[in-house]
């Protein structure tokens, strides 16, 4: 409304701030690089070939032949992480592209035209919501069989209407505030006014959030895959690993599950550390 | 005896920035005092210095004396023994200042429950009295309500209510009537002022109103900076100001009052003429018998606006004033084409200009004929888009103008509404309030508009800034021979701008006629009322008994 | 004006499960082909199977006959037949319901307490070290899974430590607790996060607010001022993010109860889909979508008590 008070002026350097946070979002970016870099070039950078088996080399420790050491059936497990690597990035890679983009073009519809529309899509929405992504991708693979590709098209789908409410709340806020009326006033139309100026300001909120999806997505994938319902055998996956794993856990063989653990959750912890210094870099809401 | 005695109070942040910078302060008992100054002068943050509501790094060093203890460095023990019993504080906005999920009751007894130890049914029945002092029509239901049922006057004096539940010797007000309309205002100031007098209480009385803390105050601080300027009795200090600053924001502060030359004017022409500029040529801008209604599910209709007329002749400026709910930006909103009229028409230049535009050609020629400036510099200018961008989107959109050409019209634009160079690439979120402002203006005047409004448009700025944005104003005016149609609530703003005057109230127009004349000898008892309700020192005379002195 | 307020309520919810069903009901008919032989994906289709489910799902009907009868027996308990068990869903559901939820409240009370707990501790702190420490554990423990954490609960304190066993879900009420407090803990870990975060950053908006501010002034005693100011006005949003993690929690027991080899629903939707058994995957996922919608419904419903602006149709600012 007016000016902050110097009060308010105050109480906002109170605002808490990570210190060292940004140097935490550096080492992320580089995990997530690093990560990349070895799902694209895994042929070249893997040491084995992580589907060869090799029956007299089973449950391995570390070694230099075998820096992870080797899994049930004597397979590398650096090289079927390193290529396990690349379901994993890729896969909530698609869902938050496709959502993202969805949920902000159903987001801007209903925020930006209201009424019917905005009702229909509200009404939709909440009943995807009813769904979790997790059960959508499920039921996905119930109707079409197992594999990653019906569960990112249903999690796409499951997501979109997280992007897409907070696309509308955001821009039904934007739409009240005085500048998109200057614009009506200037002559401008209401698309150039929603596509050129209202929705640039609005996307990078809703991509900071979408950055945050991406962990849960990745693990919820990996999960499907733990569940045996993702990847198959013997394609390398980080959840899929896990699972072969299991069985060995009581016997005492951990490090065949534990390496995919660790790299599921060290990708999660990154990313969420990039979408939340993100967030704050962007703030609750549009600057004014 | 002295009351409450700071000396030497300075306010440091950890990251070096000097809020307070030596202040003292002194309040006897029985005494009231203003603490006067714009945004950002530190007056706020030496109130909550006093019960010791600083933020945790601050630090802080001098000394701030409530009564017999030293506040800054006081135990948790001492401070809440203060706040209960020798000070309390009413803030700016009751609506944000009252826990909006409690009752009303619960609000007023909380304190005398928790802190006095006092029965339910004790605490209820001096709640009960208390809202009945500060003048509430029905403290019985009041008790129940909750605060979103209220509105914005009555919870200030719930507010005050509550501040008095602990019978303090000071009480601290800070802006308590700044969020509230003026003849709300002159309510809640009743009020305080009352209860004050009975209580034998001592005041601490903060504002950015001069004219106010004349009318309420004896000695007054003028700050600035984080730093007090001057101080002395409030005639003291505004009839005879030592230091420049006082000087200049007393200058800038918008008087109703009238000067000599003015009553002299008013006295030669007395009911000679009334409609004066009412020629034969077409006025620029002529809205005739314009009604809109809101339906509210659930509520009755409301009629924002009922057959309004008014007319402003080429070059000339009219000023629209009405307290909030009166209808003149729902008026504001329909002439610029944001929202449709019910009944009546608009016509600009000759042009019809009623319905809201659908066309692109539509759009343009209606943007041709009225731009807009808003209230809030805040939240008119696109966020992401840097000054010169704003202006040159709008040249553009109008004009056949290569980067170039619209560039250079950027620069002289800016420097036009007294901006330098340098500001073209500003984002809006760099600029000051004041800035801000001068850009929506040289944004509307891209256009080149027949008719501009100003909806409100100074209202959010501090009176420095705020004279200067005027001043701006009139220049453009006499440069352009633009004609301005000026909404405001202040008609101390109004009369310095327009020299016609309509006055709303609950959508329809009340009284019309020469702003100098409207002060003088106002008909309609709101204008009355309205005119009454304006703070005035004491010492000042009203404006209608020295015209008619004159007469 | 209650009774209606209710009666509005119900009607969207009426309304919203009605296309939930909707969904799940005609979900089948997106899978391209002939719906008898996706009914009985990878099993013999014998004259006598065919026979069997055509007559179950009266496939020969009017599609919309299909939804009626389908639906007409769910209201009325009838769910159909499990293919892999040759029982009726609403017998196989109903055994492995009770662990399950067993298993859900025990999570809901780790994620009560502890989300709470550190949340309320973090605002209270906020800035302050403490605050930072319980912010960066809160982002770290938030990234794993809960299929990580089995396994690395079960890796230490089942099979180095042997204190839990790695299995199961036991017999009788203490046994059962005992089984399930490695699952429960497994199953919680994410959601702690969710509430701890949501407490925080409502208990820390509330404290910026004017009203705290002006309670402090009047004296009160800081404790009483949260209390009364602070964590009451913080209830709304964690108590909506809250009913939102209910269907969460409800599937991801399908991971916690496949790491633990735990028999409840989740491990049967799991084993469902495994054995192309679609009358059970529809049974269980109606019924968890069904517990979400009502008990978002029924903190809908108490909202005018959470926040009496909302009774009035004003907006909460």
């Amino acid at each position: 409304m007016s000016a902050p008070t110097p009060t308010m002026a105050v109480r906002m350097m109170r605002a808490p701030r990570l210190k060292r946070a940004a140097s935490w979002y550096t080492v992320s970016l580089g995990v997530l690089v690093v990560m990349t870099l070895a799902a694209v070039f895994a042929p070249f950078i893997a040491p084995y070939d992580p589907n060869f088996v090799n029956l007299s080399a089973v449950y391995q420790g570390p070694s230099p032949a075998h820096w992870l050491g080797t899994d049930s059936l004597g397979r590398d497990t650096l090289s079927r992480m390193i290529f396990g690597a690349r379901t994993a990035l890729l896969g909530p890679l698609l869902v938050v592209v496709f959502s993202t983009i969805l949920g902000i073009l159903l987001g801007l519809l209903a925020g930006w035209r209201g009424g019917w529309i905005d009702s229909v899509l509200g009404r939709l929405f909440d009943v995807i919501f009813a769904f979790p992504s997790l059960l959508i991708a499920i039921m996905a693979v119930a109707l079409f069989g197992k594999g990653l590709v019906a569960p990112v098209i249903a999690m796409s789908i499951a997501y979109a209407p997280f992007v897409a409410r907070l696309t509308r709340q955001l821009i039904v806020s934007e739409r009240s505030r005085p500048y998109v009326a200057a614009y009506r006033v200037q002559g401008f139309s209401g698309p150039w006014i929603a596509l050129r100026r209202v929705l640039p300001n609005v996307t990078p909120i809703v991509g900071a959030q979408s950055t945050l999806n991406f962990g849960y997505v990745l693990a919820e994938l990996a999960g499907l895959s733990f569940l045996g319902l993702g990847v198959q055998a013997p394609t390398a996956d980080w959840g899929a690993m896990i699972n072969e794993a299991q069985a060995g856990l009581t016997g005492g063989y951990f490090l065949p599950a534990i390496v995919p653990a660790v790299a599921v959750v060290i990708v999660v912890v990154a990313v969420n550390i990039i979408g939340e210094e993100l967030s704050d870099r962007i703030g609750g809401g549009v600057p004014a | 005896m002295t009351l409450l005695e700071i000396s030497e109070l300075t306010l440091d942040l950890p990251n070096g920035s000097r809020l307070l910078d030596g202040i003292s302060l002194r309040i006897e008992e029985g005494e009231t005092v203003g603490l006067v100054g714009e945004s950002g002068s530190g007056k706020s943050l030496t109130a909550r210095a006093v019960i010791g509501l600083l933020p945790d790094q601050a630090r802080t060093t001098g000394s701030v004396r409530l009564g017999q203890t030293e506040v800054l460095g006081a135990s948790v023990a001492e401070l809440l023994e203060l706040r209960r019993h020798t000070a309390s504080m009413i803030f700016q906005d009751p609506r944000a200042g009252i826990n909006p999920m409690r009752t009303i009751g619960d609000h007023l007894t909380e304190a005398l429950r928790l802190c006095e130890g006092k029965s339910a049914a004790e605490a209820n029945a001096r709640a009960k009295e208390l809202l009945a002092a500060v003048r509430l029509p029905r403290p019985e239901d009041h008790m129940h309500q909750h605060p979103h049922e209220l509105s914005g006057g009555m919870l200030q004096r719930v507010m005050i209510a509550g501040a008095l539940t602990s019978s303090p010797q000071l009480l601290i007000c800070d802006e308590p009537t700044t969020a509230l309309d003026v003849t709300t205002q002159a309510e809640i100031v009743a009020v305080l002022s009352e209860q004050r007098a009975s209580r034998g209480m001592g005041m601490l009385f903060i504002t950015h109103d001069l004219n106010l803390a004349a009318s309420l105050c004896d000695r007054v601080y003028v700050m600035s900076g984080g730093k007090v300027e001057e101080h002395g009795t409030a005639r003291a200090v505004f009839g005879n100001p030592q230091t420049p600053y006082t000087r200049r924001l007393i200058e800038a502060t918008p008087s109703i009052s009238l000067s000599a030359a003015e009553t002299a004017a008013l006295a030669q022409q007395s009911g000679t003429l009334t409609a004066a500029g009412q020629g034969e040529t077409e006025p620029m801008l002529a809205v005739e018998g314009l009604s809109k209604s809101y339906r509210r599910r659930g509520k009755a209709t409301v009629d924002a606006v009922k057959a309004v007329s008014v007319s402003i002749p080429r070059g000339g400026a009219l000023g629209v004033v009405g307290e909030s709910g009166s209808g003149k930006s729902t008026l504001a909103r329909m002439i610029v084409g944001l929202e449709s009229a019910d009944a009546g028409g608009i016509r600009v230049d000759g042009r019809d200009r009623t319905t809201v535009p659908r066309t692109r050609a539509e759009r343009l020629a209606h943007a041709r004929s009225v731009q807009m400036v808003f209230q809030d510099p805040y939240l008119s200018l696109d966020p992401r888009i840097a000054a010169g961008r704003s202006i040159e989107d709008a040249l553009r959109l109008h004009g056949t103008l290569d980067s170039r050409a619209a560039r250079s019209r950027v620069l002289e634009l800016l420097d036009q509404v007294g901006l330098a160079e340098q500001y073209a690439d500003a984002r809006p979120r760099t600029l000051s309030g004041g800035q801000r402002q001068r850009v929506a203006i040289a944004r509307a005047l891209a256009i080149e508009p027949d008719v501009l409004v100003m909806d409100e448009a100074t209202s959010a700025l501090d009176v420095s800034v705020q004279a200067q944005v005027l001043d701006l104003v009139a220049d453009i005016r006499k440069a352009r021979g633009l004609t301005v149609l000026f909404i405001s609530h202040d008609l101390a703003v109004v009369r310095r701008v327009c020299d016609e005057t309509v006055v709303m109230k609950a959508g329809e127009i009340v009284e019309r006629g020469q702003s100098v004349q409207l002060l003088a000898a106002p008909q309609h008892p709101y204008t009355r009322l309205l005119l009454d309700s304006i703070p005035r020192p004491a010492w000042e005379s009203d404006p209608r008994e020295s015209a008619a002195a004159n007469a | 004006m209650l009774a209606r307020r209710i009666g509005g309520k119900l009607g969207s919810l009426v309304l919203t499960l009605f296309l939930v069903s909707l969904l799940v009901f005609f979900s089948r008919f997106l899978v391209p082909g002939d719906p008898v032989s996706f009914l009985l994906r990878g099993r013999k289709p014998s004259p006598e199977a065919i026979a069997a489910v055509t007559e179950q799902y009266g496939l020969n009907l009017p599609v919309w006959q299909q939804y009626i009868n389908w639906l007409t027996g769910i209201l009325q308990g009838d769910f159909g037949r499990s293919l892999q068990f040759r029982q009726d869903v609403s017998v196989v559901v109903g055994e492995r319901l009770p662990v399950t939820l067993m298993l859900v409240v025990m999570a809901g009370l780790i994620i009560g307490v502890l989300g709470l707990t550190s949340g309320i501790i973090a605002s209270l702190n906020r800035g302050r070290p403490l605050d930072r420490a319980i912010l960066i554990g809160l982002t770290m423990l938030g990234a794993i899974p809960s299929f990580v954490g089995a396994i690395v609960l079960i890796a230490i304190f089942a099979v180095q430590l042997g204190w839990f066993p790695t299995f199961g879900s036991g017999e009788g009420f203490a046994d059962t607790i005992y089984h399930l407090t490695l699952p429960s803990i497994a199953l919680a870990l994410v959601f702690v996060v969710l509430v701890g975060k949501v407490t925080r950053s409502s208990m820390v908006e509330q404290l910026g607010r004017e009203h705290v501010e002006v309670a402090t002034s009047r004296g009160l005693r800081r404790a009483v001022v949260i209390r009364r100011h602070v964590f009451r006005n913080a209830i709304g949003p964690i108590l909506t993010v809250s009913g939102l993690l209910v269907a969460g929690l409800l599937v991801a027991s399908s991971i916690v109860e496949a790491a633990f080899g735990v028999a409840g629903i989740g491990s049967l939707l799991v084993q469902s889909v495994d054995r192309l058994d679609f009358p059970v995957v529809q049974a269980i996922v109606l019924l968890v979508v069904t517990a979400f919608v009502v008990v978002n419904g029924i903190i809908d419903v108490l909202e005018p008590w959470i926040d009496p602006r909302s009774a009035a149709g004003g907006s909460a600012r």
